[in-house]
């Protein structure tokens, strides 16, 4: 059973979020034509269809939308990890991103709690942005 | 934009099943034997007589999707009047699906009548591979597979912002099982019938699998399989005989991928769903006996009742908790149990609603029996929620 964990299946153009994510920094796409932050990254704006596509650094701040902190029956691979807490966070920035928040107990987490982002370095290519409590 | 009135173009007039069930001892072609068999012989036509076979894909099982895909059912069953065959694949919504082929194959000529089974045998598939299979169901595997997401996470977080903004309670939440497992209690094809209904303190005593899940909130993995015959609806009346027909649709996108899929879209597109299929019908919501959903998880269900208007907002788990969409209660709502009464299928749960919403239709559900069930809501839905398809029924034209 392979129980290593996976890594996030990328395409030519979601690279820069990950290679971002390698220096601590959190990108967001960005449409030059319509003005939009776009989540998740897009081989053209969806909302536009332009491709004058950019990147914007976000501020790394946001709320937490939604969450469910996992007790049992997860994939094998994530079973060392529980209890582990997947959440929804709304960034400043206007756009909604999966993750997980961390160094906290679960019970601490709550909607609309502000949250911060930390990286948590799946290998040497992958970091993933995780959240923490302010 | 105005609706037309539908007059309904197809009926199903034939059903089989088989009791959902753990049963690795029988093969997924010893299941679609008799559930064809039984369909095609409920209703009154001649194997012969069937012109197409369309297919509910079955999910995780590579070897029998594959099969099935490439036509070994019609030849296996001796349908020598068959002319064509699929399969259609959307998850949860597949089988709505093979009915809106069904009516393309019907009113184009392609064929007079339809086979649409399905089956699953989720109990010889080794257990890490089906957890595997609904950890990445509907999930994307770049911006949420990787931090750990699965099918019941991904119900939690809706359900999590739900209660936090409806007010709907966990002892509200816990009421959504009672009442599914009461009516599945009741039902032959059930995992569960026969057995104890669970009451809402057993229910919050079973073990968090996720906040705010319990594994008596969550599902049972089973094996089952159905079938229906679907006609024209003009041949259905000449016939005449038990029969449900189709009287309106109307179906709304949401989004693949559940972090970009906004909880306010999905209520808007559940409610305007039922208002465009109602309104195709000739119907108002008031004529509706049997709100037959299928929502794979009971979490979602105050959230439907409130939507569809049976409930008043903020009001959805009440209804629940007061035993108003039990058995015996004044509401018959979702009477196979959907999947946490009638054990999961995969995309059979779905397909095993059609055959309830027919077979109510037509009188034949026993116990469960609707009385005057003249009219049938009923949604499926795909994936992980990618969509929201409502329907609705009648036993006549």
């Amino acid at each position: 059973m392979d129980m290593t964990k996976p890594i996030p299946l990328t395409q030519p153009w979601t690279e820069a979020f990950w290679e971002g994510t390698k220096h601590r920094k959190l990108l967001i796409q960005h449409c030059r034509d319509c003005n939009s932050n776009i989540f998740y990254p897009r081989k053209f704006c969806p909302e536009c269809w332009s491709e004058n596509l950019d990147w914007i650094q976000a501020s790394g701040k946001g709320t937490v939308h939604s969450f469910s902190t996992a007790y049992d029956m997860v994939e094998p691979r994530f079973m060392e990890d529980l209890p582990y807490t997947l959440a929804y966070v709304d960034l400043d920035e206007g756009i909604r991103m999966a993750t997980r928040i961390v160094d906290c107990e679960p019970e601490e987490i709550e909607i609309g709690k502000r949250v911060e982002v930390t990286f948590h370095k799946l290998n040497d290519d992958f970091y993933l942005p995780y959240f923490k409590l302010i | 934009m105005e609706v037309a009135v539908s007059h309904g173009k197809i009926a199903i007039i034939g059903i089989g099943e088989v009791p959902t069930r753990i049963m690795p001892e029988r093969t997924r072609w010893d299941i679609l034997y008799d559930v064809c068999m039984e369909a095609i012989k409920d209703s009154g036509l001649h194997k012969n007589d069937i012109e197409g076979v369309i297919t509910t894909a079955p999910q995780a099982q590579p070897v029998i999707a594959s099969e099935l895909s490439f036509g070994k059912l019609p030849e296996e069953l001796g349908l020598k009047g068959c002319k064509d065959n699929c399969i259609c694949n959307a998850g949860g919504a597949g089988t709505s699906n093979c009915l809106r082929l069904a009516e393309q194959y019907i009113t184009s000529g392609v064929a007079k009548a339809v086979l649409i089974p399905h089956v699953t045998v989720h109990s010889d598939i080794p257990i890490e591979d089906t957890i595997n299979f609904f950890a990445r169901a509907g999930v994307d595997m770049q911006w949420e597979y990787p931090f750990g997401s699965t099918y019941n996470l991904i119900m939690g977080l809706m359900a999590n912002r739900f209660m936090h903004e409806s007010g709907c309670t966990p002892e509200e939440m816990a009421s959504v099982v009672t009442a599914l497992r009461s009516w599945a209690a009741k039902d032959p094809n059930s995992l569960f019938y026969g057995k104890e209904v669970p009451t809402v303190e057993k229910v919050l005593s079973s073990s968090m699998l996720n906040t705010p899940l319990h594994k008596r909130e969550s599902n049972m993995l089973a094996d089952g399989g159905s079938a229906m015959i679907v006609v024209s609806a003009e041949d259905a009346k000449k016939m005449g005989r038990p029969a449900a027909y189709k009287l309106g649709e109307s179906v709304r996108y949401f989004s693949g991928t559940p972090v970009v899929r906004d909880i306010r879209v999905v209520q808007e597109g559940l409610r305007i769903t039922a208002e465009e299929a109602l309104s195709q019908a000739g119907i108002t919501k008031e004529d509706i006996n049997l709100w037959n959903c299928y929502l794979a998880y009971p979490l979602g269900h105050p959230m439907m009742a409130e939507m569809l208007g049976v409930a008043p907002k903020g009001e959805g788990g009440k209804y629940f908790l007061d035993g108003r969409m039990s058995f015996g209660g004044d509401i018959p709502w979702s009477t196979i149990g959907d999947a946490p009464g009638r054990g999961h299928t995969g995309s059979g749960v779905s397909a095993a609603t059609y055959v309830e919403t027919a077979r109510q239709l037509m009188g034949k559900a026993g116990e469960r029996q609707v009385k005057n069930c003249r009219y049938v809501y009923q949604n499926t839905s795909g994936g992980s929620g990618f969509n929201n398809i409502a329907t609705i029924w009648g036993g006549q034209l």
